[in-house]
């Protein structure tokens, strides 16, 4: 690690609905306080949420890791559950396996994926079922 | 149920606050320090899901849910301010993480779609006639 980059990790605990959230809203602060642009920050901000949310509703537990360089913001987030048997068709806009208990929260629309492609330039899935499901998203500083 | 109505269709004279916000839907304020912040539009959903693909920075957000989450979202998102609508309790916790969030809160007995159709006329420069409110 060079002296340049910043790291932050944070755990996450599954079915924790209370605390759900907390994490990207630490990471958003940080960026704050780095001045990094609103418009940057609300990128990251929103792609962080959507995949805390993610580990929150579905895995037993899970690591999201902020790593800040002078050219990118990256979070990497890996959790230890169900996984992902078709990413092709989780990419898919609509495409949910949540729970009405996960809906009545307002969550589980089936565009947490494609949201998070949608606000980063550079995302990448990797997953085994019934073991977790690795997500390293970045968004480019200039 | 998710739609936006974005600033600029027909031009108002002067940006939309928080005040015009309040008045529009007869809300009331659970906590706004300042009422004369710009709002730039409105999303209205009880998907937070939605929320996060379709508001943009400075949107109110008009919903029906009422959780913490819906706070989060909006903190997450830049949003203006939250209007929980439908006359819907809300929670001291709430409020208190709106205030810890700097995340103006407002209270509505409007349906959601009557709250999101007052929006929409105020930002399409319509008028809004409180004598011809429906009270709830």
């Amino acid at each position: 690690m060079s002296d340049a980059e910043f790291v932050r990790a944070y755990e996450i605990a599954g079915a924790d609905f209370t605390n759900a959230g907390r994490a990207s809203t630490d990471i958003k602060e940080t960026l704050k306080n780095m001045g990094l642009s609103s418009a940057l920050i609300r990128r990251v901000a929103i792609a962080a949420y959507e995949a805390e949310m993610n580990t929150v509703m579905y895995a037993r537990r899970g690591t999201m890791t902020l790593h800040v360089t002078p050219n990118d913001v990256t979070i990497d987030v890996r959790d230890e559950g169900p996984g992902i048997a078709d990413i092709a068709l989780a990419m898919q806009e609509g495409y949910s396996t949540a729970t009405p208990e996960m809906r009545e929260l307002g969550f589980g629309a089936g565009m947490g994926l494609p949201n998070i492609r949608r606000n980063t330039d550079e995302m990448v899935i990797t997953s085994e079922v019934n073991r977790g499901t690795a997500l390293v998203m970045t968004v480019h500083v200039s | 149920m998710s739609g936006t109505s974005k600033a600029g269709a027909t031009p108002r004279a002067g940006a939309v606050t928080l005040a015009d916000v309040r008045e529009a839907v007869n809300g009331v304020a659970l906590w706004c320090p300042d009422d004369s912040l710009a709002v730039t539009g409105v999303v209205a959903a009880d998907l937070m899901s939605d929320v996060l693909v379709d508001a943009r920075s400075g949107y109110a957000l008009v919903t029906g849910l009422v959780n913490v989450q819906v706070i989060r979202t909006a903190a997450i998102a830049d949003l203006a301010a939250v209007v929980f609508a439908r006359g819907k309790a809300v929670p001291a916790d709430i409020v208190d993480l709106a205030r810890q969030m700097h995340v103006p809160v407002f209270a509505s007995r409007d349906s959601l779609f009557e709250a999101a159709g007052r929006l929409y006329a105020v930002f399409a420069g319509g008028p809004v006639e409180p004598g011809a409110r429906r009270q709830v």
